[in-house]
């Protein structure tokens, strides 16, 4: 199950971390793999941060603005799922 | 045998192909039309590509008769276009090539043309006019790099052709430039029959601005092309992009070329439009000449200039220093040259 949590920091920037997890570390890698190349609209004041920890991706974002941390948010999960709907719909395959 | 796979999604046409060895075995594609008065907006094109892409690549593998381990490469565009959907098909291409486990290849948009468009039709050594929706350049290959004579300084001849339609509310079903040219195929014939008539009435029907258009932009076309061909010293016009299926375009390239001796060549709307083969056919070349990309540099880019950084160096276009098939390599270009 995936976990988010948000706050704001000591400099009063907007934070935002999601943890997801993958059937494997395999899967994990191969997404952050996917997601990480395309970088974040020059809106500024938003950075985004990806990494992998076992079968775990982890996000984090720092933003100045609600409005921005949401739209960035909105489409990185949108992203996501499309990779993870690939996987699902091609990844099975390699195994023959 | 190299069997490659194409995903293309720079703009509202969603395909995927699949190209062994010169040979387009499937090229399934969709395309985000919106109402009559509307253009496409990229957040809700990426969305359209989104709900589609799984679906044709699966058809392309199908159509095909292909499973993933028959494919060696895995090419997607790189750019030009426009970034979210770009983005969406680039998802895809790199998880794929992942989970399969075949290099990927990111291939510039207007090179996939040019390449498939020879690949058709044949062409020697061509001059190149691309026209679409995005684009409008005049292209030769020239001392192992593709070189721009000419382009548009303002916006590409089928945005213009779109946003005049969208002006006037021309349906975008198959696509505006299309029924800008029923339009004005139905004026060509009114015009034959009953041409004082119309132009006693002194009233301007939408056809008649079709028709006005239509001939005015083309011809502008047709003389930059002629006059590149002219600095080329080229025999040959090859038309790609999705306005090079305009039949009028066509014709009157023709002309122009009929008249200078030279041969037109041009492809149906199978490859002119958009489609995943067009990538795949430049995935081909730059695979086989060992040009891949790293996962880390396969982001997206919305300006991509078809020179000099264009990708597909060492292309053998005839009539440059190497023949095909001798056993030569051609040297790197120099970047910044």
């Amino acid at each position: 199950m995936a976990s988010s949590m948000g706050a704001r920091n000591s400099v009063g920037q907007l934070q935002f971390t999601l943890e997801v997890p993958f059937p494997s570390q395999r899967e994990a890698s191969i997404a952050v793999q996917s997601l990480i190349p395309d970088c974040e609209p020059r809106k500024g004041g938003i950075t985004k941060t990806l990494s992998v920890s076992a079968n775990i991706l982890s996000v984090k974002w720092t933003a100045e603005e609600a409005r921005i941390l949401r739209v960035s948010v909105g489409s990185f999960l949108d992203h996501l799922a499309l990779v993870m709907e690939t996987m699902d719909a091609f990844g099975r395959i390699v195994q023959q | 045998m190299t069997v490659v796979i194409g995903f293309e999604g720079s703009a509202n046409k969603i395909g995927i192909g699949i190209v062994r060895d010169g040979e387009v075995l499937s090229n399934p594609r969709r395309t985000y039309i919106t109402p009559p008065g509307q253009g496409f907006l990229p957040s809700e094109t990426a969305k359209h590509h989104r709900g589609a892409i799984l679906t044709v690549l699966r058809e392309a593998l199908d159509e095909a008769g292909l499973k993933p381990a028959d494919i060696d490469c895995v090419a997607f565009t790189k750019g030009p276009g426009m970034g979210a959907p770009l983005v969406t098909v680039a998802l895809v291409a790199r998880t794929v090539a992942q989970l399969w486990g075949k290099p990927l290849v990111g291939v510039n948009h207007c090179i996939g043309h040019i390449e498939m468009g020879r690949l058709i039709t044949g062409a020697n050594n061509p001059t190149v006019l691309y026209v679409s929706g995005g684009n409008t350049q005049v292209i030769a290959y020239s001392e192992r790099r593709y070189r721009i004579f000419g382009e548009t300084i303002d916006i590409a001849v089928g945005n213009c052709l779109d946003r005049f339609a969208r002006v006037i509310k021309i349906s975008n079903d198959p696509s505006p430039g299309y029924n800008i040219e029923q339009m004005f195929i139905g004026m060509l014939y009114i015009y034959y029959d009953a041409a004082h008539k119309m132009l006693s009435s002194g009233q301007c029907t939408a056809e008649d601005l079709c028709f006005s258009l239509q001939e005015t932009v083309f011809s502008m076309l047709v003389e930059i092309t002629e006059r590149a061909m002219a600095h080329c010293g080229s025999q040959e016009v090859l038309i790609v992009g999705g306005v090079g299926c305009n039949l009028r375009l066509q014709e009157m390239m023709g002309v122009m070329c009929e008249e200078r001796g030279a041969r037109l060549f041009a492809t149906d709307e199978r490859f002119c439009i958009d489609n995943g083969a067009m990538i795949a056919q430049a995935g081909w070349e730059m695979f086989r000449v060992g040009q891949t990309t790293e996962l880390s540099d396969s982001w997206i880019t919305q300006r991509y200039r078809t020179s000099p950084h264009s990708a597909v160096k060492n292309v053998h276009w005839p009539d440059q220093e190497h023949l095909p098939g001798d056993g030569c390599v051609c040297v790197n270009n120099q970047e910044g040259t």
